[in-house]
């Protein structure tokens, strides 16, 4: 025990290295000091700004780096923060904020962008999505009708079925998008409707057809990190573990990827489970000692499902709960609520998906449990 | 084609709804006071030290060890500048040391040690922390502030680049405070616990003579009854709570939870079909053994913090017996009151007591096939 803890302590102690040579990190692309460069001149054109929040904001979403997300906030900060405010600035701000799951104020900035620009489409699916996040599907809708007003027919269209498809019309929004042809889209739309589908599939509980749009959408969109990790979580509830092992092989780095790596270890009796388990424990402390709660899903599955503490797992899915309304936040609080045997602490949930008619299959596990 | 361009950035939005994101940029300042002396050290991820101060000299896009040296002077420039700390006499200037390297989960950190000498020993220390708030306003400072053998910890930077610490007032409080609190919520929420107290308390009101229940003649019994059960139960408890909690014994969680279900029904149906009418207190005793257990579990979830072990369990355990006894004191005077009434000893009694061994079996049920 003794050994063990003075191995700890020597390994966690700075070190001075012996090599020039040894590197000691790798910058990803827009990382670099002399950046600051173009982000100096950021400050003076709206022309340069917008291009680079946007890159940084794509690099968060393919490297799954909150650092990108800071680097955009401080490009737009000077354009949003003005007695008139940019609104593709502020539409922009907002997308940074629903990326740390501060859904009110991205609601708040879009506000403002809406306010001078209403017919700004992006602004209306950026409102769409955080509405549908937070579950208040009748205003998403709306938000996706205001955007079919500006944007392509066939874009416009998941956006309306995706919510059709969480408000008791999953079969029938499932048919319409399957129908709506990917000719013509471009990757990133033709990624959103497979995932779309692939997200509908497994709630309608038919899980071969979910597994054939996730492999579609990640041939040709390896990086889009949602539709890897609902892969991953088809295949852990098939218990196919070393799969998941190969499907996310590295991107250990991603706090989400990781977790599902960690699931899969456990069931495998991995010993680099102990790994995952130290790295992820960190994050998770590292974001409560911060006040931030941007993987409070993540912390709930990983409390359950790795640490098997299943009263600290239903806390931690209570307290998502009253942030996110998405299939994945039913599912674990009922998952949770249902170890804990405080079944009674899901009921919120359980009316919510009776209110809105939200269907899913993976659910019938604990529906048949209560019965 | 503006209609393409508006929907590609919309895609990109949408997708970044769910965000896929791993920790954020973060130092971690560690201070620690003796009378006027500091001593510290800062740790700084390389990415982050980059994007402040510039180490790839040679731009390939990666640090190595021999250009981090040769950027130390600029970087003891850029933390002089970021970073002070200050006592109300006066400014502690930071020295700073030769950088290491600190490896962290995710990835390499420039580990800073300095030292200091304030003017005055004080109770109040100011940190002035602003790293990297041109650069990435969502960074912070992860503050371990130790002094006169108390550790406390904040987040600095942002919105929260100055703040003041009182070195008087000892962490240790808030430790208790918390644990306390969570004692008293875990009593309240934890209905099964406090089922089985009442199994046990319903008939302390009572006396048993041939075969019937009868009422006390005077207060003086039922409160000796009463002061016997919730004793046994709160000395049972507290031993295994705290085997438990300094992980001397450990049970499976499943089986503590499984076996406080059947303590309840043992209880309860103690009342209906009386086997021990007498010192009723053993059973209290037996069983608190096991809820201690179940209270552990409790606790091991909630994690007892380093430096204030024994306290924050002590907290915890006070916490469990103020909100136990918050209970009896407002539910047993109306036993009392009505401990003579066809309802208390005809009704309350056998079909009370009935209706929580079947509530407790449910839970048993529950518990044990899981």
């Amino acid at each position: 025990m003794l050994a063990i803890a003075s191995i700890a302590a020597v390994s966690a102690s700075p070190r001075t290295p012996t090599d020039d040579n040894e590197v000691l990190a790798n910058l990803p692309p827009g990382t670099a000091h002399n950046s600051m460069q173009v982000r100096k001149q950021a400050t003076e054109r709206i022309d340069v700004a917008l291009p680079l929040a946007q890159f940084y904001i794509s690099q968060a979403r393919v490297t799954g780096d909150l650092r990108f997300l800071g680097y955009a906030e401080a490009v737009l900060t000077p354009w949003v923060t003005r007695g008139t405010a940019v609104p593709a600035a502020l539409v922009l701000e907002a997308t940074v904020q629903q990326s740390r799951h501060e859904f009110d104020s991205a609601l708040a900035t879009l506000d403002r962008a809406l306010a001078a620009a209403p017919n700004d489409a992006q602004a209306w699916l950026t409102r769409a999505t955080v509405l549908r996040v937070r579950g208040r599907y009748s205003e998403a809708a709306a938000a996706c009708t205001q955007f079919g007003r500006w944007a392509d027919a066939g874009v416009s269209l998941i956006c309306e079925q995706a919510i059709e498809g969480l408000t008791g019309h999953l079969e029938a929004a499932y048919a319409t998008l399957r129908q709506l042809s990917p000719q013509g889209m471009l990757v990133p739309e033709r990624a959103w409707r497979e995932s779309e589908l692939g997200e509908m599939a497994v709630r309608l509980g038919r899980d071969a057809d979910a597994e054939h749009w996730f492999r579609e959408a990640l041939a040709y969109s390896p990086d889009e990190l949602y539709i890897r990790g609902a892969y991953a979580d088809l295949l852990l509830r098939q218990r196919r573990c070393g799969e998941v092992l190969a499907l996310l092989k590295g991107r250990e780095s991603i706090e989400p990827m990781l977790l599902r790596i960690a699931i899969a270890q456990k069931q495998l009796r991995d010993p680099a489970l102990a790994r995952s388990r130290e790295l992820l424990q960190a994050a998770f402390t590292t974001e409560a000692q911060r006040g931030e709660a941007v993987h409070r899903r993540e912390q709930a599955r990983f409390l359950l499902e790795v640490e098997d503490l299943p009263q600290a797992a239903l806390a931690a899915a209570l307290a998502n709960w009253a942030v996110q309304r998405e299939p994945d936040d039913v599912l674990i609080l009922f998952s949770a609520a249902h170890a804990a045997g405080a079944p009674q602490s899901a009921y919120p949930a359980l009316e919510f998906a009776r209110s809105h008619g939200l269907l899913d299959a993976r659910l019938t596990v604990f529906a048949g449990a209560r019965a | 084609m503006r209609r393409f361009r508006v929907v590609l950035a919309g895609l990109l939005l949408a997708a970044a709804t769910h965000a896929q994101a791993h920790v954020a940029s973060n130092g971690f300042l560690r201070i620690q006071l003796d009378g006027p002396r500091i001593a510290g050290s800062l740790e700084l991820a390389v990415r982050d030290a980059e994007i402040a101060v510039g180490l790839d000299s040679n731009r390939d896009g990666k640090v190595t060890w021999g250009e981090v040296r040769a950027a130390q002077a600029a970087l003891t420039l850029y933390l002089r500048q970021h970073l002070q700390v200050s006592v109300p006499q006066g400014s502690c200037v930071l020295n700073f040391g030769a950088v290491q390297i600190n490896e962290r989960v995710d990835g390499n950190y420039l580990w800073q040690p300095f030292t200091a000498v304030c003017p005055a020993v004080a109770h109040w220390v100011t940190i002035d922390y602003r790293l990297l708030d041109s650069e990435d306003p969502s960074h912070r400072g992860l503050l371990t502030l130790s002094a006169q053998g108390m550790t406390q910890t904040a987040v600095l930077g942002g919105p929260r680049g100055v703040q003041n610490f009182d070195l008087s007032h000892p962490s240790v409080w808030y430790a208790f405070v918390e644990y306390l609190q969570a004692g008293i919520w875990h009593i309240w929420n934890g209905i099964d616990h406090l089922l089985f107290l009442f199994s046990l308390l319903l008939p302390a009101v009572l006396i048993r003579r041939e075969q019937r229940w009868r009422a006390v003649p005077q207060a003086a019994p039922a409160l000796i009854n009463i002061f016997q059960v919730v004793t046994a139960f709160t000395v049972a408890h507290s031993i295994t709570l705290s085997l438990a909690a300094f992980d001397v014994v450990r049970l499976p969680s499943r089986l503590t939870e499984s076996v406080i279900a059947a303590s309840i029904i043992v209880a309860a149906l103690n009342n209906v079909f009386p086997l021990v009418t007498e010192a009723r207190w053993r059973i209290a005793f037996a069983f608190g053994l096991l809820h201690g257990f179940g209270f552990a579990a409790v606790l091991s979830e909630m994690g007892l913090p380093r430096g204030v072990r024994l306290i924050s369990l002590l907290a915890f355990n006070l916490g469990v017996e103020v909100g136990q006894l918050a209970v009896v004191l407002a539910v047993m005077p109306l036993a009392y009151l009505l401990r003579s009434t066809r309802f208390y000893q005809g009704t309350l009694m056998p079909w009370g007591s009935t209706a929580i061994a079947g509530l407790a079996l449910v839970w048993l049920i529950q518990r044990a096939v899981g």
